[in-house]
């Protein structure tokens, strides 16, 4: 069932009881849950957080704790799951879903009482009528009974054969309309920001929910999850909500509290935590339209900042180690030389926090420590621990949990840099017919780093990108790619996760490779797991890669 | 006495505060809380503004003496005067670490206010010593000191008794001495 309002729906209805949150260990969620958190302290409502990573996790949490609550919150997972089958609750229990993966199941949404689903859908998000999708099963009980009758057989039959023939009809067409529906998945509006918007309305926002409203938002901008005008939209309202919360000036306010501002920002990774040079090699956007990685990439590099003005022995150091005035400018030289280097986006607006004395800290930098912080380098971090870790990372007093994960974060960068880096040297990047194929070699020291969803999908996206920029035919730029890399991290050996991204060349998001794994998959039988809420991942048993990758190649072309 | 507790009975003062829900009046132990119209100011003890706050359930607003314009003139004149001054309220520096720590944001110029607060305590404080030292040097037997806070006079209640109490033993001790050597002169 959908939810109109929020505040009568959900909140009113949970005030009092006790709530079990279960939450996906993604940046978003995680912010959704911080907001939730505050909110549920105000009013002294009990709750009780677990994060889960897969949909096995999803199922042995609701088991465990079945007995403890009536109300579930699931932010960020089982949205796509049809959820009265997966968990089997009981009776009484309601479970509400504030989920952006989209497609949502039609058995969720159209389900009358359990089930309730707090995101909003959009106006380009078609769901099938429930017409199309269920039909009162009863009509074929009395089409047997009227079998069983004798007496004017010849008529009956024909009748039954029209309505036979109408219902094979209807199953077929329903089977269309839910293939169509589900072919794509895609992501939503960030829940982060609905549960912002929750705040606001029971009028208990403030600059603390805002700004994680904002990380959560900024992470769809820079997995490159949503899509630009929902980005432009979102970034509106959030600036909108910044200026009001925000309008005092320095004197007035005290030194010690946050305060955000909104800018123009440069898309370059960490680059206030790094030094200038470091910090445009690693990113996904100057590193490929430069190809920095080559040669006369280095030296067009070079010229660049000799011809912006800054010293190159400065630009080697830490950001911070610059010259005051050299930073001041550093934007507006910049956007003045990016025409003519082929860097026109490397500006966007976007959101930077500063409190008392401390630098000023992107969202962009928050949300590449927290994906750092999601997937440790370290091998005795369990993921609920690396999930409380950014929750803490985003919490107030706790900036060495951030400085942590932005130096775990350029460990991440550097080891992608490197890996695409041999990719493009050694023309690892092959095209398999209807798609690209990369595999990270077995053995591979970095391979620690590729076994995580996030870095996995950041590697996949600066291959693709780096590959059409240096290939000299068009089609590379029109096809999607799918990389491999050895899981060293899952507790079987001998597997690897899959990621599967779209084209370059399409600016729409939609990602059909959850579809395709999961046909191909039961085509040949392999032993996959489709674990993963972000559908366009999965982890796939390393001898049946080959046909899966044949079942994969024939299903697509 | 200590310092929690002063700070205890400090949160009885009241604070007014601007409430964004409705409800009637509260009768609690320590006495009535007035009925809440959202959007209304209304008085009530400190420690309940700072609750509510903390749930997000009001604004506080800052007390009149809490103005950085008046904080400097009473600055002033405690610079000037040798005697202390009336402090506009009994707890000032507990009433301003209190808003100032929960609700920077509905203050103006909080840092300031901080920054004078502070310099006004410290000043009173140093005056409290040195008359404390001189007393003491003077061996003068009693003093009055007015228009004290609680606080301060706390600060120095634990040291300002026992340091007396030692120092009436070796003056008694000395006295003591005294008497024996002129007895022990008679006797020669």
């Amino acid at each position: 069932m959908l939810v109109s309002d929020l505040r009568k729906e959900f909140y009113d209805v949970i005030k009092g009881k006790r709530i079990l949150v279960l939450v996906h260990s993604d940046i978003d969620g995680i912010c959704a849950s911080k907001i939730l958190q505050s909110l549920f302290r105000a009013d002294h409502i009990l709750y009780t957080v677990v994060p889960v990573k897969t949909r096995s996790d999803l199922v042995s949490a609701f088991e465990q704790h079945r007995e403890q609550a009536r109300y579930f919150l699931l932010l960020n997972c089982g949205g796509c799951l049809d959820l009265v089958d997966v968990l089997s609750p009981p009776e009484d229990v309601k479970i509400f879903v504030a989920d952006n993966h989209r497609p949502l199941d039609v058995c969720n949404i159209y389900n009358g009482d359990q089930v309730r689903i707090l995101s909003q859908l959009g106006e380009d998000e078609e769901v099938p009528a429930f017409e199309d999708v269920f039909r009162e099963e009863e009509s074929e009980d009395e089409d047997e009974d009227s079998d069983e009758e004798d007496g004017k057989r010849r008529r009956f039959d024909e009748e039954t054969l029209e309505r036979r023939r109408a219902r094979r009809q209807w199953h077929q067409q329903r089977h269309k309309i839910i293939f169509d529906y589900t072919q794509f998945s895609y992501y939503g509006s960030s829940t982060a920001m609905l549960m912002f918007d929750l705040a606001w309305k029971l009028s208990k926002d403030n600059n603390e929910l805002l700004w994680w409203a904002i990380v959560g938002v900024t992470e769809g901008q820079v997995f490159e999850r949503t899509e630009q005008d929902r980005c432009v939209l979102a970034t509106g309202t959030l600036q909108g909500h910044v200026s009001r919360l925000n309008h005092q000036t320095q004197d007035s306010q005290p030194l010690d509290c946050l305060r955000i501002t909104f800018e123009k920002e440069l898309k370059l990774a960490l680059y206030r935590h790094w030094s200038l040079v470091e910090s445009m090699r690693h990113s996904l956007y100057a590193s490929t339209t430069l190809k920095l990685w080559t040669l006369r990439g280095e030296k067009r590099l070079q010229e660049l900042l000799a011809e912006m003005g800054l010293p190159l022995v400065q630009c080697r150091q830490l950001y911070s180690g610059m010259d005051v005035n050299l930073r001041q400018d550093l934007r507006s030289l910049l956007e003045e030389k990016s025409e003519k280097y082929g860097l026109p986006d490397l500006l966007f607006p976007s959101f930077s926090a500063s409190r008392g004395f401390r630098i000023k800290v992107g969202s962009a930098d928050y949300v590449y420590s927290a994906a750092a912080l999601l997937e440790p380098p370290q091998k005795d971090i369990t993921p609920t621990a690396a999930a409380l870790d950014v929750a803490d990372c985003l919490a107030v007093g706790r900036e060495e949990v951030l400085e942590r994960g932005i130096e775990g974060s350029k460990q991440q960068l550097s080891a992608i840099y490197r890996q695409v880096q041999t990719f493009l040297d050694m023309n690892q990047v092959i095209s398999a017919g209807p798609f690209l194929y990369a595999t990270v070699i077995q053995g591979t020291p970095d391979a620690w780093f590729f076994s995580a969803p996030h870095c996995l999908t950041l590697l996949a996206r600066f291959t693709l990108r780096a590959h059409v920029s240096v290939s000299r035919g068009r089609k590379s730029g029109a096809l999607p790619l799918v990389l491999t890399s050895p899981d060293v991290r899952a507790a079987q050996p001998d597997t690897c996760l899959v990621c599967g991204i779209p084209p370059t060349s399409e600016d729409s998001r939609r990602n059909f490779f959850g579809k395709a794994f999961e046909q191909a998959a039961e085509k040949t039988a392999s032993r996959a797991e489709l674990e993963f809420f972000d559908t366009n991942i999965i982890r796939l048993s390393v001898d049946d890669r080959s046909k899966f990758f044949d079942a994969l190649i024939s299903l697509l072309s | 006495m200590d310092s929690i507790e002063i700070e205890f009975l400090a949160e009885k003062a009241p604070v007014t505060i601007v409430p964004n829900f409705t409800h009637d009046k509260l009768y609690l132990i320590s006495g009535d809380v007035g009925p809440f119209t959202a959007g209304l100011p209304v008085d009530i003890p400190l420690w309940l503004g700072i609750n509510l706050r903390q749930r997000g359930k009001c604004r506080l607003v800052a007390p009149e003496w809490m103005d950085v314009e008046k904080l400097t003139e009473i600055k002033e004149e405690e610079k000037q005067s040798k005697v202390f001054t009336q402090m506009p309220c009994e707890h000032y520096l507990i009433v301003t670490q209190l808003l100032l720590s929960s609700a920077p944001e509905d203050i103006p110029n909080a840092q300031q206010i901080k920054t004078l607060v502070k310099d006004i305590w410290d000043l009173r404080i140093s005056k409290l010593r040195s008359s404390v030292a001189e007393f003491i040097e003077s061996e003068g037997t009693h003093a009055t000191l007015d228009r004290l806070t609680l606080l301060e006079i706390n600060s120095v209640r634990p040291f300002l008794p026992h340091a007396f109490d030692q120092l009436h033993r070796i003056s008694k001790s000395a006295h003591g001495s005294n008497l024996s050597q002129t007895t022990q002169d008679i006797q020669y």
